[in-house]
This record gives structure tokens, sequence and C-alpha cells, in this order.
């Protein structure tokens, strides 16, 4: 099995999108409409684990972090260009359930006068 | 711990703006514990309307965490898909109404994704690898536009009456 997500929009018993809805949310319109069944793979970013649609007509680059040796979003292949700090998904999940475990760091309860 | 199953038999997630949602139009789900991880790793939404009625659901973050949620009763349902699974430490808060409601992120960087259909008729899946690195994961119980998935609708048409089904695990 192929390492990415499914998406299925199934129309076959419905009247399914127009053209323009089709095109706003995104799909194909030839296979959104009545009768139809769009497929497309999906793509979840190893920065902020936003899933995005994977369009097949793009010809631009697609991102990837040769940290984490996985796809990135856009926004996230911004950051990373203009940032020096890594910080995976994965990264943020070690500090959010370390910090949980440790409780308050002691400095907040020390006065500052 | 095993694949649990959060379903919402039947409601209409009602077109609206980012910010504060209504009651009853949403379904969301975060973990019980600031320990928890909830691993999503497939939606799948039935339409369920008389008429057509395109819906713009999507899979959101919280950007404010609902507080107090009301608890989740029947003919909704949150449990293990086996029924036979070890009981999860804490369980996770899944709910479909609230106090005070949750704010869907209205941030364009804040993942979202859009799971367009026309509910007379149509059913919408999104799934991934079980375990792999594409599944939608939130941690612990009190972060902004983490740890709460929200799901509902884009203030686009006129949304139709859905049955909603989120499959998940919990870490």
């Amino acid at each position: 099995m192929k390492q990415m997500g499914y998406l299925m929009v199934d129309h076959r018993a419905s009247p399914g999108l127009t053209e323009q809805q089709a095109l706003i949310a995104g799909y194909d319109p030839k296979l959104s409409g009545e009768g139809k069944v769009y497929e497309a793979d999906t793509m979840t970013c190893a920065h902020c684990k936003n899933v995005v649609v994977k369009n097949p007509r793009r010809t631009r680059d697609r991102p990837h972090c040769y940290q984490c040796d996985h796809y990135i979003c856009d926004f996230c292949a911004v950051k990373a260009q203009t940032s020096d700090v890594h910080m995976p998904f994965s990264k943020y999940l070690d500090l959010t359930l370390t910090q949980a475990a440790l409780g308050s760091p002691p400095d907040l309860l020390r006065s500052t006068q | 711990m095993s694949k649990r199953i959060f379903q919402v038999s039947s409601f209409t997630p009602t077109a609206q703006a980012d910010g504060v949602l209504s009651a009853g139009t949403f379904a969301a789900l975060k973990a019980g514990s600031a320990t928890d991880i909830l691993k999503i790793g497939k939606v799948l939404l039935e339409g369920q309307a008389s008429s057509s009625a395109v819906t713009a659901t999507c899979l959101a973050r919280s950007s404010t965490l609902a507080i107090t949620p009301t608890a989740l009763a029947l003919p909704n349902t949150d449990a293990p898909a086996n029924i036979a699974a070890t009981a999860v430490t804490t369980v996770p808060v899944a709910m479909v109404a609230a106090a005070t409601a949750p704010n869907r992120s209205p941030a364009v960087t804040i993942p979202r994704l859009n799971l367009t259909f026309n509910a007379f008729g149509g059913i919408i899946q999104w799934q991934t690898n079980p375990g792999s690195e594409e599944e939608w994961v939130s941690v612990g119980t009190a972060t902004t536009s983490n740890s709460e998935t929200v799901l509902s609708s884009a203030n686009v048409g006129a949304a139709g009456l859905i049955g909603a089904n989120i499959f998940y695990e919990v870490l």
C-alpha cells in the first residue's frame, strides 16, 4: 500500500456538484457530477500535519524536508527557508508530552522582586 | 491502544463562518489527558439530505477549545471498534455541543481538510494508512489550534443533513 492518504467523493447516487462548485472545492469537475466518483491521493505535511489533496497538474516541485525525509506543505516550505529552527510535528509532540510529564517549570513560582 | 469510532448519527453542519460554532452543527474530538495523542486515520461522511445540498464540511482545528463539553448521548457514540479492547486510561472527549462551543481556527496557516460533497445521496471518505505519518494528529487537552479537532461546514452554500464517522486511535 502506498504511503499516501486517499480521498473519495462518491456521487454515484447523488446529483453531485456543479462545475463551479467542484472547482471551488478543488475537485475535477468531470468527476464530481451526477453518477461520478472522484478519487485523489492526499499527503500530510510532516511539520504542521496539514492534509493536502494532491494536484495532478502541478508542475512545480513539491517541497520535501530532508531532515524529516517527508513531504511538507507550501506554507511550511516557506517557513523552513526563512527560519533556522527545524520544528517537525513529532518534535512538537515530544515537547508537549515532556512538559506535561514534568509539570510547570519551578521558575514560575519564583518571585521576580 | 485500540481503534475507536466517534459517530454522529445525523446532524446538519450548518454553513457558518470561522469562529464560535453553533451547538449541534459540529462534531469535535480531543484527548482526555494532557499526555494523550489522538490519530485520526479515517473520516467517513454519508449524506442524508432529502434534496440537493452542497455541504462544504471541513476537518479543522479549534483556535479556542470548547469549554464544558456536553456529554455525548445516544444516538451518537464514541467507543472502541473492537468490543474486547482494553479500556483507555482516560477516555477522549467527543462532543456535539458545549457550554461554550469550539472556535474553528480562522488562521490561514492552521491545517484544514476540505470535504465538500452533495449531501443528497453523496458519500465522502478520507483515509490514510494505519500507523503512517499521513494521519491527522492532535495532542493534549489545552493547546490551541492543536488539541481539538472539529468537523463542521465552511460558510458556503446550504449544508444538508449528514451522518459522520471519525475513526481514530488514542496513543
